[in-house]
């Protein structure tokens, strides 16, 4: 096999935080890499900075042989290497047509004009070939959610038919049909003699998924497993330098939850999103909602935070209703969005100013006076109740890894003591380091009688941690399972299609 | 040992930029009493005239910070001070009472904030939207005014009324008392750290249970009373009063507030001494220029360079900025 990557001695920092130290591996024609590593381990650093999205502070790069030094990542993906970051990379309110020829007008000029309907025949033709045809190339970005904003980016970059494509923690966000879109391509680009490196922290995916697979920890290589040599303990032991102790999830079964109702929706109707959803949420207890992407689980929990309005019926805290998202607050709900850095966090703004301002009525003297002791000295409570790895609290959050940028978003409700933290794919990107820290720290809110819902795209996730799993589909409650042992995640699914 | 050293560096690096405001203001300072020493300037005399033209700009931008915080501006404060002064001013002449004339500039100015606000509110506009359409109609209020008051171009409050009041020190305690509430409201209470997280993330800010019409009218609310204040200072200063009074300090608001190293996409990084460190820059900056017996128009260019100078560099060194709202 020919190696079209090669990085060697790579060195990149960010002020004082080492990202990558002396980083060398290489990935070869009709392979797919796998690059594993705890939040910050520095996979999405180096292969950000061979698809020329930064640049290193030291060493070399190779593609296809030749000495690599791409200037941006539209001047590496008309080179032909492309990449999928984690984050949404479109811009909301242009066409997704625009958006897949962002910077590329000019092939479009007619004259004076641009030739817009070619473009958008141009656009359609780049979505039908990666299968998402349900995608209309003249919608407006910002119409469309999550997932298809995503793949308007995976188009974007396929139609350049890149020879090495790097997928950087994609998969997670996605649906399982956007999951399979991906991983055909993937498989596609495998057969042609291209190059896949993948990211992700699903340890089963990129297991089936990869070829190799290359380990990184503290912004250093670790080790290299070869295909046969995929061992899931020797693996995540090598991720975080110890082997995970305890459980993962939760190990009870058969415990109660409180008998006390905290929180009872009744008839909720809303577009094709929500159709007539009644259920009940008690003290003590996790309740798990899962389901396809579309399901509606995601408005459900916009909805109990007041965030949409429901057409139809009504929910209520511990019988109050719930208007706005400040009365939710005041009811005691916390919520932690699915979309980590536009709905949760403020990312140009620093920790300290995040958690915060999710707390001031719990630190500010007589409900108004804000003193700056107070006030860190809540934030550096959270900061160390959740590990976040920082210089200080004044560090911006835009420079923390995803996981901990997610252990910010949970510090803003924890710090409060929120009664109801509403939980939207609260492990989506995270390594499984945080994950479990996080699983540890839902059942430790459970333990103290109050109470999660967490919504998931993650089976299992649902399963090792709720008390009761509701799976919603089409908008619809089809159906309620109780926590239990031999509840599989095929007994699952065959609910949710 | 090198980790300690690239912290040291980079918090030096962080200083730089937090304090660069400050510094020009003060390597201004510099320029302007070596030129003094040298062309042999009346000092206090200059001094008090810096404080009579940026005093104005300086509480009137005090309270616009609350504004571009959000992420937002008001491009119809100028007018609005017009409007403020010349209402204030048929206020003390139909009492002869300079509290009156205080309460009323104050009184205008807020409502006609407010108006701004509420009608964002309303029709759910971006506010700056609103404030384009209250400069015009702004403009108009302040000729029909004029034209109502009878007296040719000019609305006039005898000078003898205000000479008491036309001191640096009156100026100076106004000055104080405002900027002191502005700071104690910006750092010290829940209103100000939500005004930075609303101008940071509106989205996850209306996540985080604030509600960013209120924020907005309240950013408003101050700005107004910062303005009316304004009006009651341009009368102190210049008791005859036209269509075109105050007809710079629109402008002049905008670029001391930048120059001031306020970020032009507000957020947390935004800074409440900007408004006071912009102005008095500027002010210096127009001093040192007439001390060069530079031409005006060179002045202007001068003037140009260096906003668009100050503004790069602040966009430089802030990530994912982004348009005013």
């Amino acid at each position: 096999m020919t190696r079209t990557v090669e990085i060697k001695n790579m060195s990149k920092r960010f002020g004082p935080t080492v990202a990558l130290d002396n980083v060398s591996f290489e990935a070869h024609g009709g392979e797919i890499l796998g690059l594993i590593g705890e939040n910050g381990s520095g996979k999405s650093t180096a292969t950000s900075i061979f698809a020329g999205m930064q640049r290193c502070d030291s060493g070399e790069m190779l593609f296809e042989g030749k000495a690599w030094s791409p200037v941006s990542m539209t001047d590496a993906l008309n080179k032909g290497v492309g990449m999928i970051v984690q984050e949404s990379g479109t811009v909301a309110g242009i066409s997704v047509a625009e958006n897949i020829f962002l910077g590329e007008t000019k092939d479009f000029r007619k004259g004076l004009f641009i030739d817009r309907k070619r473009m958008i025949e141009e656009a359609q033709k780049a979505l039908d070939g990666i299968g998402a045809d349900h995608i209309r190339a003249d919608a407006v970005t910002g119409t469309l959610d999550f997932q298809d904003r995503k793949l308007t980016e995976i188009a974007k970059v396929m139609v350049k038919a890149p020879r090495v494509l790097v997928v950087d923690e994609t998969t997670t966000a996605l649906s399982q049909k956007g999951r399979d879109i991906i991983y055909t391509i993937m498989n596609r680009m495998k057969e042609e003699g291209k190059t896949v490196i993948f990211i992700s922290h699903d340890l089963d995916e990129i297991m089936e998924k990869c070829d190799r697979l290359t380990v990184l920890r503290d912004g250093k290589i670790i080790r290299t497993f070869e295909k046969n040599e995929f061992d899931p303990d020797a693996i995540r032991t090598s991720m975080i330098g110890r082997e995970i102790e305890g459980s993962y999830y939760r190990a009870d079964y058969g415990e109660e939850t409180g008998k006390e109702i905290v929180l009872r929706a009744e008839g909720l109707c809303l577009g094709d999103q929500l159709k007539d959803l009644s259920f009940e949420l008690h003290a003590g207890e996790i309740l798990g909602v899962g389901g396809l992407s579309h399901c509606g689980m995601h408005t459900l929990g916009k909805v109990l935070f007041g965030a949409e309005k429901a057409e139809k019926g009504s929910f209520t805290v511990k019988g109050k209703a719930v208007r706005n998202e400040a009365e939710a607050m005041r009811l005691g709900i916390g919520y932690v969005a699915k979309d980590r850095d536009t709905e949760s966090l403020c990312t140009e703004a620093s920790i300290k100013d995040n958690i915060a301002v999710a707390g001031l009525d719990r630190f500010a003297v007589k409900n108004f006076l804000i003193l700056p002791g107070k006030e860190k000295q809540y934030v550096n409570e959270q900061v160390q109740a959740l590990s976040i790895k920082c210089r200080n609290a004044d560090q911006y959050v835009s420079a923390l890894s995803g996981g901990n940028k997610q252990k910010v978003a949970f510090g803003k409700w924890t710090g409060r003591r929120s009664e109801i933290l509403i939980l939207d794919c609260p492990t989506r990107g995270v390594d499984i380091g945080v994950k479990q820290a996080m699983y540890r720290l839902m059942d430790r809110i459970r333990k103290e009688g109050r109470s999660v819902l967490l919504i998931s795209e993650e089976l299992a996730e649902l399963i090792g941690m709720s008390d009761r799993l509701l799976i919603m589909k089409d908008g619809r409650l089809e159906k309620e399972f109780k926590r239990d042992p031999e509840l599989t995640e095929a007994d699952v699914i065959r609910c949710m299609i | 040992m090198e980790n300690e050293k690239k912290i040291r560096k980079e918090n030096v690096k962080a200083a730089v930029f937090r304090f660069a405001p400050l510094g020009g203001l003060i390597l201004l300072f510099g320029i302007f009493m070596a030129l003094a020493v040298i062309k042999d300037i009346n000092i206090p005399y200059s001094f008090k005239n810096i404080v009579n033209q940026s005093v104005v700009v300086v509480v009137a931008a005090t309270g616009a910070v609350f504004i571009y915080t959000l992420g937002s501006f008001d491009i119809s404060l100028g007018a609005s001070l017009c409007v403020s002064a010349l209402i204030g001013a048929m206020a003390y002449n139909a009492t002869k009472s300079l509290p009156v004339m205080l309460l009323t500039c104050v009184g205008v100015a807020v409502l006609i904030s407010l108006t701004s606000s509420v009608l964002a509110s309303v029709f759910n506009l971006p506010v700056f939207v609103t404030t384009i359409a209250m400069l015009s109609l702004l403009s108009a209020l302040a000729l029909v005014l004029i034209g109502a008051n009878g007296t040719g171009d000019v609305i006039q409050v005898p000078a003898a009324a205000v000479r008491g009041i036309n001191n640096v020190w009156f100026k100076l305690i106004i000055l104080a008392v405002y900027l002191g509430m502005c700071v104690f409201l910006f750092d010290f209470m829940k209103l100000g750290r939500r005004e930075k997280f609303q101008g940071g993330n509106p989205v996850c800010a209306k996540l985080t249970g604030l509600n960013g019409k209120r924020l907005a009218i309240a950013a408003f609310a101050i700005a107004g009373v910062g303005v009316g204040l304004g009006a009651f200072l341009t009368i102190t200063y210049a008791p005859t009063l036209s269509r075109n009074t105050a007809s710079s300090v629109g402008m002049d608001i905008i670029i001391s507030i930048v120059f001031g190293g306020m970020p032009v996409s507000g957020g947390a990084r935004s800074k409440i001494y900007s408004a006071v460190i912009g102005a008095l820059s500027m002010t210096m900056l127009n001093q040192i220029m007439l001390a060069l017996s530079l031409d005006s128009g060179v002045g202007q260019i001068v003037k140009a360079i260096i906003f668009l100078l100050v503004v790069s560099i602040s966009m430089s060194n802030s990530k994912g900025n982004i348009l005013p709202r």
